[in-house]
């Protein structure tokens, strides 16, 4: 630390690691930087021999090889995945010095108490960190954009999830989450693609080796590569995953309201006023095959704000995602067991933040408005004004355009006394790294160095009360 | 090769002695030995040596800004007195040695920021028994307290409809002294950690409180009441505060910084507390402990007995009703803060005004007067006024006469009080005053100028004086010298100017020189004069250049004709 330099603006360089997993990408940098060294898929090949690797080879077609996720719902799901990953990635790219530097890893509020610990434990045992920091990921987003009270809502792969936070703290009562995402537009995209493009191959990039450019009815022109045996269904997969990212980032757009309102004229009338020869665009697939979309591009973006109205109509997708309302019934790690269902009949409304479900309809199908104000009515009224005026939109898939947009159009119209603010940070880049940037303001700042905690703190203190006071 | 040898081959001579001294002696002090390239380049600049000081490298400030000064890494443990915790390592200025030495059993320098906050201890459970006891003592006479206070106020509204505005003001009056308290308690609880969620929240409650509604007024306190009731008989009801749970939460209100929000949302679910029951209990709690010890200071212990669960509970009712608003009642009722304001605005005005008429009234200025026209200036400003009021004093005097008769007489007014700074303020009744008193024969100070005003003066009179009246001529106030007067005849172009000046000069009137070109006795009747000299001469050259301009024309004209 330089003397002078300092106590101006309280940081103090130490050089810690900070590791920000998601389920789509994960983020590797040193803290005090201010955009992580590595982001690279959570995925990780594993070959025939169960060999694992990274890189390159996640794209390398071969026989037996598997590509299989790390994470789920932003959880690590694959330990063993994992940690062959960071293992990869601090020794062989970044050539971390374990015994000098503390890593701090950002977490999502729904980590059970049983997978923290496994978390912790993993990285003691497995790395040789002198100490590490588990940071809630919106009070990380909190940090980066410099807004201690806020709400943050996170649009990511895996989950949507909106979190109140309080001085920095997240409240986790009042936490709201569905997956109605990144990856539930991918596969709405494909859903569409197969249903109304019957003719569209939908075939990966590494499967041809020559194409030429064709207008979609007619058939693909290609020249197939020659490919090694067995390839796996994951390898598969995930190449094609590439088709519907795309889409979804080159095609999407917001519309100014639901498609399919209650008023089955109005929408029709609104759809029609969509379907104009400037709103289409144009993708070309893999295999050259040129497609139109127009009315299904508003659709898709749609989605999100009204998932209900948009069913399945391959069985197994509809399957994958059952109705989600967003309400948690999460036992934080303060509950040691489920509460005690005492009848507070008069249960005095506002006074009482705990969110009262909608009984009504347990299943009820919430979309990305009304998940979100359903947390800020669940907000105890001192915060709500304070809550509603900084609502922070991250995510890479929050990058839609005109999403921020239609999300403060129903906010708004949904609450008319209160001020309603989005703030949002411009590029998709920032969005999908706001957390990792917010972990490494924090690991930089010469206050927070005393919230390490080593191994043999944690061995001491126990992991319930770590994790409840100094992870909190 | 030198320089001269260059020259040389050039063949240019070149004299030495045209160098001035005083570079030659710089030259001869400057020649350090020099080798290789950079005496060569060195002789190329030659005798001829340029305005620049060369730096060759010998100057000892440039040595020490390359010297590096050190930095090291060193290991540091943060908060070391915590124990087990982690040893990082940061860079520092300094060498190892020095920085070995110092920060030997220095303290990591952001651990002074590693601060909790104050909080009582808690008691052992024999005492916790006999605190809640009175403890719950004390919040039934208060609930009780407060509601019948509710219950009369909302009878007292009923019966008397019309008066519901100050119903709600008597309300506003108990939600805010709650609200008001908790701040500096917390303030003082916290001490060093400085934001207060708290505070930031709850500040802005009392205008809040202030826009609401009366009709919400009117209908909410009875609500409010029977949901007090019910939280009544659930406190007294099944589960009362245990040591235990209460030992847990002074445990969080410790970890968590009195973040209230936070450690209603950490507490566990099992106890089915809400925000108000925990704080409730917290205040309660620490109220009698501090008692018992003794310590904490009286605001302090004032502000915890001001708590109230009840008035928090009603003040989150109110809150939240003026969020419900919808948006036509919103519309509604800003329209209606603007006509509040609009009224505001008038009354004051009005007020102002009465104010000022009344100071003109009473308040004789006299110790101004005398200074204010001694100046010169001052004369000249009186002197206009006075003029003007005249004016508009004869008018209405004429018109006025005969009511002005039947009226009473006026104190006396000081002249300074309608003088030129009250301008603004002259309201009818004020000028009506002044001219009344215009028209009153024996006035206490008459001044000697008004004298000689009232007196009409002959046109030879007025020359002697100086008089002269301005009949629509606009006249800036303040002083102007005559010689440096605005003459209408001097806005001319520049060149025109100078032609006028240089024939002034031929004509040989004289003038004060320089680029004022203005008479050496600068009297009215010479600057009138000048003023339409230079206008005549300005014409007389403006003639003679269209003359001249003809005169080439036709000469123009005529050669070219004689050419054909
Ligand atoms: N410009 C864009 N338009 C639409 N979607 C985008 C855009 N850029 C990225 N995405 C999507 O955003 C998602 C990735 O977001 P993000 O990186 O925030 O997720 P994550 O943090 O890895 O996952 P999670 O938060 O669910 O654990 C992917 O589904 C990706 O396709
Ligand atoms: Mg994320």
């Amino acid at each position: 630390m330089s003397t002078n330099a300092g106590p101006v603006y309280a940081g103090d360089e130490i050089n810690a690691l900070v590791l920000d997993p998601g389920t789509y990408t994960t983020r590797i940098g040193y803290s005090g930087d201010d955009f992580p060294k590595t982001i690279v898929p959570s995925l990780y090949a594993k070959d025939e021999d169960n060999s694992i690797h990274f890189d390159a080879s996640l794209d390398y077609a071969k026989t037996k090889r598997q590509v299989l996720p790390i994470l789920k719902d932003s959880l690590i799901e694959d330990w063993e995945g994992a940690v062959a990953q960071y293992r990869h990635y601090f020794d062989d790219v970044l050539k971390v010095d374990y015994e000098e530097q503390p890593i701090l890893i950002t977490e999502p509020v729904w980590g059970t108490t049983e997978y923290r610990q496994k978390l912790i434990e993993t990285f003691y045992e497995e790395f040789n960190f002198p100490a590490l920091y588990l940071a809630k990921t919106p009070s990380c987003v909190s940090f980066q954009q410099g807004r201690l009270t806020c709400l943050v809502v996170d649009i990511g792969h895996d989950s949507v999830s909106v979190t109140p936070v309080v001085d920095g703290i997240c409240l986790l009562r009042n936490l709201m989450k569905t997956h109605y995402a990144g990856l539930f537009l991918n596969d709405q995209i494909k859903d569409t693609l197969v249903s109304s493009f019957s003719k569209l191959d939908l075939s990966p990039t590494y499967k041809i080796k020559t194409k030429t450019a064709v207008e979609y009815p007619l058939a693909a022109q290609y020249v197939a590569r020659d490919l090694p045996e067995s390839i796996t269904e994951s390898y598969d997969q995930t190449q094609q995953r590439r088709i519907f990212t795309e889409a979804k980032e080159l095609l999407l757009e917001t519309p100014e309201k639901r498609l399919n309102s209650s008023n089955a004229q109005q929408a029709a009338a609104y759809k029609e006023e969509l379907k104009k020869e400037e709103n289409e665009r144009t993708m070309e697939a893999p295999l050259g095959q040129v497609f139109n979309t127009c009315l299904e591009r508003f659709a898709w973006a749609d989605l999100l704000f009204d998932p209900a109205s948009y069913p399945f109509k391959d069985q197994s997708l509809a399957d994958k995602y059952l109705p989600n309302s967003g309400e948690l019934s999460l036992s934080s790690p303060y509950d040691d067991y489920r509460p005690i269902k005492r009848a507070r009949k008069g249960e005095t409304g506002p006074a009482t933040p705990t969110p009262a479900p909608d009984s009504a309809d347990p299943n009820k199908i919430r979309g990305l408005s009304q998940l979100v104000n359903h947390a800020i009515s669940n907000i105890d009224i001192d915060l709500r004004t304070a809550i509603a005026s900084t609502i922070i939109v991250t995510g890479g898939s929050s990058m839609i355009p005109q999403l921020n947009d239609r999300l403060n159009a129903e906010l708004l119209s949904a609450n008319p006394a209160l001020k309603i603010k989005i703030h949002a940070s411009g590029t998709s880049l920032e969005r999908t790294t706001q957390a990792w940037m917010g972990g490494s303001v924090l690991a930089s700042l010469g206050t927070f160095h005393q919230m390490w905690v080593s191994k043999a703190e944690y061995e001491e203190a126990g992991a319930e009360r770590i994790l409840t006071q100094r992870f909190r | 090769m030198s320089a001269n040898d260059v020259l040389d081959v050039l063949n240019v001579q070149r004299d030495d002695l045209t160098q001035p001294a005083k570079k030659k002696a710089r030259s001869e002090a400057a020649p350090a030995p020099k080798s290789g390239i950079s005496r060569e380049l060195y002789n190329l600049i030659g005798a001829n040596t340029p305005p620049i000081l060369v730096n060759m490298g010998n100057n000892r400030m440039k040595d020490r800004k390359l010297r590096v000064s050190p930095w090291t890494k060193m290991p540091f443990v943060p908060n070391e007195r915590a124990g087990k915790a982690p040893t990082l390592h940061h860079w520092e200025k300094g060498a190892k040695e020095l920085l070995m030495e110092t920060s030997k059993d220095k303290p990591y320098y952001f651990d002074k920021f590693v601060v909790s906050v104050d909080i009582p201890e808690m008691v052992d459970e024999e005492l916790f028994n006999q605190f809640m006891v009175e403890i719950k003592e004390r919040q039934k006479q208060m609930a009780q307290k407060f509601k019948t206070s509710l219950h009369n106020k909302v009878e007292a509204q009923k019966a008397n409809p019309l008066g519901a505005s100050s119903a709600l003001t008597v309300k506003k009056e108990d939600a805010p002294t709650v609200v008001k308290e908790e701040p500096t308690k917390d303030d003082s609880v916290k001490e060093a950690s400085g934001e207060t969620p708290l505070v930031s929240s709850n500040g802005k409650e009392p205008t809040e409180l202030a826009d609401q509604q009366e009709t919400e007024a009117e209908n909410k306190p009875l609500e409010a009441i029977d949901a007090m009731d019910v939280d009544e008989e659930e406190a007294s009801g099944p589960l009362p505060w245990t040591y235990e749970e209460t030992k847990l939460l002074f445990e969080f209100c410790k970890n968590f910084e009195l973040k209230w929000f936070v450690i209603n949302d950490r507490f566990p679910l099992k106890y089915g507390r809400s925000l108000e029951d925990l704080k409730e209990q917290f205040y309660a709690m620490c109220l009698m402990i501090m008692t018992h010890k003794s310590i904490g200071n009286p605001s302090l212990i004032d502000s915890l007995k001001a708590f109230l669960k009840p008035a928090e509970i009603e003040r989150k009712h109110y809150l939240l009703n003026l969020l419900k608003r919808t948006p036509s009642e919103i519309a509604e009722e800003s329209l209606l803060v603007i006509e509040a304001r609009r009224f505001e605005i008038a009354a004051k005005k009005m007020l102002m005004e009465r104010a000022n008429l009344l100071s003109l009234l009473d308040l004789p200025q006299a110790a101004l007067s005398v200074q204010q026209y001694q100046s010169s200036q001052g004369l000249g400003n009186l002197y206009s006024q006075l003029m003007i009021m005249d004016k508009n004093q004869r008018k209405k005097s004429q018109q006025k006469v005969l009511q002005m008769a039947s009226d009473p007489v006026p104190p006396p007014i000081p002249v300074a009080a309608s003088s030129l700074h009250k301008r603004d303020f002259q309201t009818h009744l004020q000028q009506y005053l002044s001219g009344y008193l215009k028209q009153q024969p024996q006035r206490p100070e008459d001044s000697a100028i008004q004298q000689l005003l009232s007196k009409k003066l002959t046109a030879k009179e007025e020359e002697a004086y100086g008089l002269f009246y301005h009949a629509n001529e606009r006249i800036n106030p303040g002083v102007i010298l005559r010689s440096t007067q605005r003459l209408s005849g001097l806005q001319q172009r520049q060149s025109v100017f100078r032609a006028v000046n240089n024939m002034l000069q031929e004509l040989d009137i004289p003038t004060a020189g320089g680029t004022a070109w203005k008479p050496n006795m600068p009297t009215r009747k010479t600057m009138a004069k000048y003023d339409e000299l230079t206008k005549a001469v300005v014409a007389l050259l403006e003639v003679k250049k269209v003359k001249d301009k003809l005169e080439a024309e036709i000469e123009l004209i005529k050669s070219q004709r004689e050419l054909r």
